[in-house]
């Protein structure tokens, strides 16, 4: 049996100190396998955030591990957590976080500079990115001029862009109409399952359970509940639908692409 | 590499110009005042431009324009019989006031007793009796051009030519000789005696034969008057030069520094974003450094090429202030400027360390 890709063992993250002390999260535990996609719920304030900061490296939970792809990235010193999000992980952000004054090629580009990956080989790897994307009508325009559903697949191309091991995905359709959310998830459905990668996504979306392999709600910090019979009619629907097909196949040849030239942990 | 600095830097643009424009105003304000420091110091150069190589004069004299002489005329003769000397010029020099139309000036005056046996290369040194020859600057301070008149020490000289030269510290006029010491009232002494050295001679040997020759004088070669003016000029301007060197550099680094952290604290958030996604600090800090250089350098290209064509203008429009800027300060303040360029980072390659790449998931 192959080791999970994500292992979260009793996570807590707790803000300042003594009267003003803030668990943020608490002795959360779970695991991802590759190719699933793992949905965290929970209301305003539960610590799903948190926890997915936690899961990428961005903050250093109190207590508890994280391992990713093999690699205790809580026992990493802090100058080499970059190098995790760079190479292990790909993040998907609620507001797209795309550099304004860069073209959505140039957004791609530069999460491949940041690895080291330059020059033609870079670009044409981010042309190849949003091609498949269907942006190949929209590589030199402005992030800003971009609708939102593009600018959330500039900003999958850009999770993709070093062929992460592991995805994270922060409200991914919460700023976009219900067909553009529709499309995204399709995509990075078709991603987990055809790259054989894992997905944990951070969403409010109720649609969302249904794409999802396991669905984690947690409540004040702590997981709740858990629920491992995701995948519905919707996601039946989602993959059996052309576009997501499209989507699915276009996605495999951006991950061969992206094979040939991947950067080797 | 995507060229994000460049990016960050032209998405706004007016700012963007604005900034360019900041460092090259003090790039421009460097070069100027460091242009006119080289220009008064080669002021002095006026010495070693006239025909003869040592000065003989009084001891405890600086330079003929800073302090005066006096030497008996006969003393000419005597110069003349040392191995190695060519010549010996009587030079008369003193300050005197020129009557102009509705105001006073104060010229320096010389005249070259020069003999009969020796033919100089230029008149400007020795015009006829009752004329004078006088430089650019005297002529357009004094409104008059060549045949006019001017009253020097109450008597009326005809301009006869004009030379080129002159600045506000101080304007140079040739009389004749006998006229000069008609209206200096020294008929039997001059002020310096100006020795040329016979070709083959070397100064050193000449000079050690006119002290023994002429004890209880002392001797200076031109070149030592030239430097001489120059660091009593230096040492009036110097402190001056500084302060508005140093107020320069001063503006141009805070250009620089506000417009880098500028850019750095608006693009916080994708500062931010690019830290989540695995940038570096290197990679983050190089960013930064380039959006300063191009400022830097930019700024710097345009202060030295607006130098330039600041001090030509000068020089053609306003010739009382000589300016001359040489290549080496130029590339020098060129270089100083993107030194100051990568120190004004630092202030924004701080603030990205502060940078929480957390903050990005808040919408």
């Amino acid at each position: 049996m192959n080791p999970p890709l994500l292992e979260v063992e009793r996570v807590s993250k707790e803000f300042g100190s003594g009267p003003t002390l803030v668990r943020a999260v608490a002795d959360v535990s779970f695991t991802t396998d590759p190719g699933e996609v793992t949905l965290i719920i929970g209301p305003s304030g539960s610590g799903k955030t948190t926890l997915l900061s936690m899961v990428g490296g961005i903050l250093r939970p109190t207590s508890g591990r994280v391992v990713v792809n093999g690699i205790d990235i809580t026992s990493l010193k802090r100058r080499e957590l970059p190098r995790v999000r760079r190479e292990l992980v790909g993040f998907v952000f609620q507001t797209f976080n795309l550099l304004e004054s860069l073209s959505a090629l140039e957004n791609v580009e530069i999460a491949l500079n940041i690895a080291g990956v330059t020059g033609q080989v870079a670009r044409e790897r981010a042309r190849a990115l949003l091609c498949e994307a269907g942006l190949e009508q929209r590589l030199h325009f402005s992030a800003q001029a971009l609708s939102a559903g593009e600018r959330q697949r500039v900003a999958l191309a850009r999770a993709l862009a070093n062929e992460p091991r592991l995805l994270l995905a922060d409200e991914p359709t919460a700023n976009l109409d219900s067909e553009a959310g529709r499309d995204v998830m399709a995509l990075l459905r078709g991603l987990t399952e055809s790259r054989g990668h894992a997905a944990v996504v951070v969403s409010h979306d109720p649609r969302l359970r249904e794409v999802a392999d396991r669905v984690l709600r947690l409540a004040d910090g702590r997981l709740a509940s858990t629920e491992s019979d995701g995948r519905t009619a919707l996601l039946e629907a989602v993959a059996s639908s052309p576009m997501a097909r499209e989507g699915a196949d276009s996605l495999r040849r951006v991950a061969r692409a992206v094979r040939r030239s991947r950067l080797r942990w | 590499m995507v060229p994000l600095a460049r990016r960050n830097l032209l998405s706004e643009k007016a700012r963007f110009a604005m900034s360019i424009a900041g460092v090259a105003f003090a790039v421009l304000l460097i070069l100027i005042v460091v242009s006119l420091y080289r220009g008064w110091s080669n002021v002095g150069r006026f010495y070693t431009q006239l025909p003869g190589d040592v000065w003989v004069a009084q001891p405890g004299t600086s330079d003929p324009f800073h302090s005066t002489s006096f030497l008996p005329l006969a003393d000419a003769q005597r110069l003349t019989k040392v191995d190695g000397v060519r010549t010996v010029i009587p030079v008369y020099a003193r300050h005197i006031a020129f009557g102009a139309p509705g105001h006073e000036l104060d010229v320096f005056a010389m005249a070259l007793d020069v003999p009969p046996t020796v033919r100089l290369r230029s008149n400007t040194y020795e015009p006829r009796s009752g004329t004078i020859d006088i430089d650019r600057m005297l002529a357009s301070q004094a409104h008059v051009g060549i045949g006019d008149s001017l009253r020097v020490l109450g008597r009326p000289l005809v301009v006869a030519s004009i030379h080129s030269g002159g600045n506000s510290i101080f304007q140079t006029a040739f009389l004749n000789a006998a006229d000069a010491r008609a209206l200096f009232g020294i008929d039997d002494f001059t002020n310096f005696l100006l020795v040329s050295v016979a070709p083959g001679a070397r100064v050193a040997t000449v000079t050690a034969a006119l002290h023994q020759a002429l004890p209880g004088t002392e001797t200076h070669t031109s070149e030592q008057f030239a430097t001489s003016f120059a660091d009593r000029v230096n040492a009036g301007f110097l402190a001056v030069v500084g302060v508005l060197v140093g107020i320069g550099f001063v503006v141009g680094g805070a250009v620089i520094a506000l417009t880098t952290y500028t850019a750095t604290v608006e693009r916080a958030r994708e500062f931010g974003v690019l830290k989540a996604i695995g940038a570096s600090g290197t990679f983050l800090y190089r960013v930064v450094i380039r959006q300063s250089l191009i400022v830097g350098m930019l700024g710097a290209a345009l202060g030295v090429a607006s130098a330039v064509a600041a001090t030509r203008l000068i020089r053609y429009g306003v010739p009382e202030f000589i300016t001359v800027l040489r290549p080496l300060d130029a590339a020098g303040v060129f270089a100083v400027a993107i030194l100051m360029a990568i120190a004004a980072s630092y202030v924004p390659v701080r603030r990205i360390d502060r940078i929480d790449p957390a903050e990005v998931f808040r919408a």
